[in-house]
């Protein structure tokens, strides 16, 4: 079973942050509070579109063709995803 | 099976969406000829007397054409995206396809034999079937605007009744003016 990492609190829908990271090799455990990055606050299917997006260059044509969507169709998602990210900016930034 | 029948748009526009929903229409003009029905506005639909091949199809040009230009306009000033007039003309041809099955309907007699004061009950069924694929067809282009212009909620909404009325008056200014001019006088 693949393990989705959560991010968003079960109990008040806040952001959820990184308390304790530990290495797969040694055991050793690293504790403190941690923000996740921004990729990673992102659905595994805006991940998966993000992951395509770079890999067919950016190109919203091989997108299209690869999702079987239409051109527009894929332009909306991604800017969707621009929306998204800029609000996600707006707290980290806010001298800006 | 829904999103095909009220948002093709999701899988297709652009040109190929332009180039099926070009056909379609002709298919439509054809047919609307000889089954003497007339798409005289931006969504209308009218059963009457026999025109010229060549104001049927400038019916349906004007009709389109209207929807086009009002929507590209609500579209560049509405949205944020970088939206592509290739997208708003493909999937507002594409949302014209009920009005094939329009006019199939106008060979029905009942809606040619109009009496004002003896409405029957025929003339009424068809009308409202006809009415049917009116309300397809502005669901579809609802759709096309709100997918070609990525405009969502009460924006694509307001946005769209003003648009669509406005594309009514453009296409009444301009059918006029076909009728003026290619109708045999």
């Amino acid at each position: 079973m693949e393990k989705k990492l959560p991010h968003i609190c079960p109990s008040c829908s806040s952001e959820l942050n990184v308390q304790s990271l530990v290495c797969s090799n040694c055991a050793t455990l690293v504790s403190g509070e941690f923000g996740l990055p921004l990729l990673a606050r992102f659905t595994p299917e805006e991940q998966a579109f993000i992951i395509d997006f770079v890999k067919s260059s950016g190109s919203l044509k091989v997108m299209a063709q690869k999702l079987n969507l239409s051109y527009p169709s894929v332009r909306n998602l991604l800017d969707d995803l621009i929306v998204k990210i800029e609000n996600n900016e707006k707290p980290s930034n806010p001298s800006k | 099976m829904k999103k095909w029948l009220f948002n093709p748009f999701i899988y297709v526009a652009g040109w190929q969406a332009l180039g099926l929903g070009l056909l379609l229409m002709a298919i439509t003009c054809v047919i609307a000829f000889f089954s003497q029905t007339h798409f005289d506005g931006g969504i209308d639909v009218h059963f009457g007397a026999g025109f010229p091949l060549l104001v049927c199809a400038l019916e349906q040009l004007n009709a389109w054409l209207s929807t086009v230009i009002v929507f590209s306009a609500a579209g560049f000033i509405l949205s944020k995206s970088a939206i592509r007039i290739i997208d708003i003309a493909g999937t507002m041809a594409l949302a014209r396809v009920p009005m094939i099955l329009a006019a199939v309907i106008g060979f029905v007699p009942a809606l040619h034999q109009v009496d004002l004061n003896h409405i029957s009950a025929n003339f009424l069924i068809w009308s409202l079937i006809a009415l049917l694929f009116s309300i397809w067809m502005i669901a579809l282009m609802y759709n096309a605007f709100t997918v070609s212009c990525n405009v969502k909620g009460n924006k694509a909404v307001v946005g769209f009744i003003v648009s669509i009325i406005l594309a009514e008056i453009l296409s009444k200014i301009m059918i006029v003016q076909v009728y003026h001019h290619f109708l045999p006088k």
